[in-house]
């Protein structure tokens, strides 16, 4: 995936905790592991305007686009 | 009128899970009485002196009067019964999913082309106890013949539903993975 999120160093310079960012956000801790792993498929936009309030940014901090060898997939994968 | 409940007590789906608990359970007795059948054949055939006092009171002197006939239906049973038994408990599972919240599981495509592949063995192997009938009572096959295209089709429409299943698993996956 060429997204990469960049969660981590948004909440080190917030000095806030994954879990308290949960709790704010209503997103479970799990799920919210899955999005700062990178693991994640797809964001809701209501996620990531919660995420940008309780965090103070924009969609630019916590995104960054990677052009990489998986950046040519198709958008309706087949397997 | 409002719409029947999907899920709990009073639903079509608890009616359904009824239908198949009892199936289920009566496969299994079905299943064990011709293991049973067989069994008692099996010893007939070693004792041709039993034979005949069975053949009297039973009244079936000419399917009696070949033991590798009556063994034969009793195997050709227990092997639709086994055949059925294994529809019925892929059913179970892809039900215990849905009871479960989560009908796309991946497993359930495997499971929904094992039923398919069932329904189809268990149509090959009419045929096959037709031809076999045919050749082993000449003039007595009262057996159903004939290609059945009900048959053909239902084996059709599992795989289809597979098939969609399959297309609702990676659908699933991808909910799961968006946050």
């Amino acid at each position: 995936m060429p997204i990469r999120v960049l969660l981590d160093r948004v909440l080190l310079e917030r000095r806030m905790s994954l879990t308290e960012l949960a709790d704010r956000v209503g997103v479970t801790i799990a799920n919210l592991s899955i999005l700062k792993t990178g693991k994640a498929r797809a964001v809701r936009f209501s996620t990531l305007a919660a995420l940008c309030r309780e965090l103070d940014c924009q969609p630019g901090d916590i995104l960054l686009y990677e052009p990489g060898p998986g950046d040519d997939e198709p958008l309706i994968e087949d397997d | 009128m409002p719409l029947m409940r999907a899920l709990g007590p009073g639903s079509v789906s608890s009616f359904l899970k009824t239908i198949l608990d009892v199936v289920f359970y009566a496969l299994w007795v079905g299943l064990g009485v011709s293991g049973l059948l067989l069994f008692a054949a099996l010893l007939l055939s070693f004792n041709p002196d039993l034979i005949g006092d069975i053949a009297l009171s039973a009244g079936e002197s000419e399917l009696l009067a070949k033991p590798p006939v009556l063994l034969g239906a009793i195997l050709a049973v227990g092997l639709y019964l086994a055949g059925v038994l294994v529809i019925v408990a892929r059913l179970r599972q892809i039900f215990a999913t849905l009871t479960a919240g989560d009908p796309f599981h991946p497993d359930n495509v495997r499971r929904l082309r094992v039923i398919g592949l069932t329904l189809a063995a268990l149509e090959l192997g009419r045929y096959g106890f037709q031809i076999l009938s045919a050749w082993l009572l000449p003039g007595r096959n009262q057996v159903e013949s004939g290609l059945s295209l009900t048959a053909w089709f239902s084996v059709l429409v599992v795989f289809v539903l597979a098939e969609v299943f399959r297309e609702g698993a990676r659908l699933r996956r991808e909910a799961e993975l968006t946050i």
